[in-house]
């Protein structure tokens, strides 16, 4: 009768655990600035630089192509060899594997869609001008200029799948081809959106009124939001529903990669996107307003783009890793402890006090890392992609 | 927004500026001005948000009366001693006003923008503050 009484009682605090967490007391400003981190998901991207984007017969042909191996110019290595859909679109790896391994970090592909500057760098101003990139560097897939090409000229199931996308038949301009086979496999990507997180649902709830509902979010993770928005200051620039404010920052990572070889990061990048054949300017542009060349006709390259890198989004953060733009950095708790003890003068003299070392409690960094933890969420399954000419 | 609209409405009415037009067309404005200058713009979109290009759309006069040039523009944030990463473009419209093409505020709070307005020979500074959240 007792052990029954005791399991009677267990089960009640349990309950009462999991369904009725107190509420943080939340302010009207905070309020506000939980608000602005949502909703998700987002409207569908439409890049109107892409004739494909958002087209059904693109998404197609990209997500073949995507995972097509003859791209490369070993024939082993598509672009799923890195961004792989089980590793959130990333690879697990502290540094990207290519024909060799690389400086920097395979970044996630979710919700890349939403962005207006690409790579570490930001060396693209779209995500079909970025997407070449890795197809024709001889250190990632080394595919050379004409694979492409020759691949939608030479495999039927592809060249239907081009006229099916671009409505005619694969002609015998390679670099458009090349182009458009950059353009498909964008239009994959932009789909590439990450799910709802408990984060999402509490978000709702708070602007909602619903305590019951904003409740269920757990304690530390309300800590840490709130730390994350207000005394932390990193919404400053992981802002907005995607966690990031699409720009650079110097954030105190070294960039030496190996004795006397710097990374110059965000000012390299200026330089990559002034020369690229590929970028908004150029007439590979399919934005007939002009209206998306804006940023790159406009952005100035600059001393203290030196060393900086792109801002990532924290969706999904806490089930990629390793971190930063150089993988240095292998769990999320390290990440919180860099932003806690970062000392000043590892940033470069021009560099913003932004970033400031937080000392943060070992309370306060394991409640950030709690917050972060619940931008995560498992996502659905994939379907098998449909034949491309059935 | 209302003492702004004040203030343009009792300075349009002033006869010694009625040879500048301070019209901007649509939509609100702000108004900024020195001993020498007075100047009026708005932003295109009307809403400045946190990571979108606009445009500001400017009209700038002596206090004589006078039409004067906008000859530059740019803009940063005071408390983190940063610019913006991109570089305005000024395009007169022909019709006394200008318009400030490609900039874009990377981050919510002060930003401090920066006109520089001249006649001929001589120029000056303007600055005004706008809190982006």
């Amino acid at each position: 009768m007792i052990r029954l009484l005791l399991l009677v009682c267990m089960l009640a605090a349990g309950a009462v655990g999991v369904r009725a967490q107190p509420l943080l007391d939340w302010s009207p400003k905070e309020i506000t600035a939980v608000g602005r981190h949502g909703p998700w998901p987002p409207p569908p991207v439409r890049d109107p630089s892409n004739k494909v984007s958002g087209t059904p017969a693109g998404v197609s042909l990209g997500e073949y192509l995507f995972n097509e191996p003859r791209l490369s110019g070993d024939g082993r290595m598509s672009c799923a060899s890195c961004h792989q859909a089980g590793r959130e679109w990333s690879d697990g790896l502290a540094k990207a594997r290519g024909a060799v391994e690389l400086d920097r970090r395979t970044p996630s592909l979710w919700n890349i869609g939403y962005l207006h500057w690409f790579g570490w760098d930001g060396a693209g101003d779209s995500l079909w001008a970025q997407t070449i990139r890795p197809l024709l560097d001889p250190r990632e897939m080394n595919g050379g200029p004409n694979r492409a090409a020759a691949l939608l000229r030479g495999d039927p199931a592809l060249a239907c799948g081009y006229e099916q996308a671009f409505g005619n038949k694969p002609g015998d301009d390679d670099e458009r081809l090349l182009v458009d086979s950059a353009k498909a496999l964008a239009a994959f990507q932009e789909t590439l959106v990450s799910p709802r997180t408990p984060f999402d649902d509490f978000r709702d709830a708070l602007l909602a009124g619903d305590r019951e509902g904003a409740s269920r979010y757990p304690l530390a993770a309300q800590r840490g939001l709130k730390l994350f928005i207000g005394e932390a200051g990193c919404n400053l620039c992981h802002l907005g529903p995607r966690f990031t404010n699409g720009e650079f920052g110097d954030i105190g990572i070294p960039f030496f990669v190996r004795p006397g070889e710097v990374d110059p990061g965000r000012l390299g990048g200026l330089q990559s996107l002034a020369a690229s054949p590929f970028n908004l300017l150029g007439r590979y542009n399919d934005d007939a307003t002009g209206n998306n060349k804006r940023r790159t006709r406009h952005v100035q390259r600059l001393h203290s783009n030196f060393g900086e890198f792109r801002v990532p989004g924290l969706r999904q953060v806490g089930r990629g890793g390793p971190y930063m733009h150089n993988g240095s950095l292998a769990t999320l708790e390290e990440v919180v402890r860099h932003y806690s003890e970062v000392s000043p003068d590892r940033l470069h003299s021009d560099g913003t006090p932004l970033v400031r070392p937080l000392g943060l409690t070992a309370q306060q960094s394991a409640d950030l890392v709690a917050f972060l933890r619940s931008l995560d969420a498992e996502p659905p399954q994939r379907p098998v992609p449909a034949p491309l000419c059935p | 927004m209302r003492l702004a609209a004040a203030l343009l409405g009792a300075l349009l009415a002033t006869p010694a500026w009625a040879d500048c037009a301070l019209d901007l067309g649509r939509g609100a404005g702000w108004v900024v001005f020195s001993d020498r200058y007075l100047m009026t713009f708005r932003a295109d979109p009307l809403r400045i948000e946190v990571g979108e290009p606009f445009a500001l759309v400017v009209n700038v006069c002596t206090r004589r009366g006078r039409a004067a040039q906008l000859v530059a523009v740019d803009a940063n944030m005071p408390e983190h001693r940063h610019g913006m990463n991109y570089r305005a473009t000024i395009v007169g419209q022909g019709d006394g006003r200008f318009r400030a093409e490609g900039l874009l505020f990377h981050m919510p709070g002060r930003w401090e923008i920066t006109f520089d307005v001249g006649t001929g020979d001589e120029s000056e500074r303007l600055t005004h503050d706008i809190i982006l959240k």
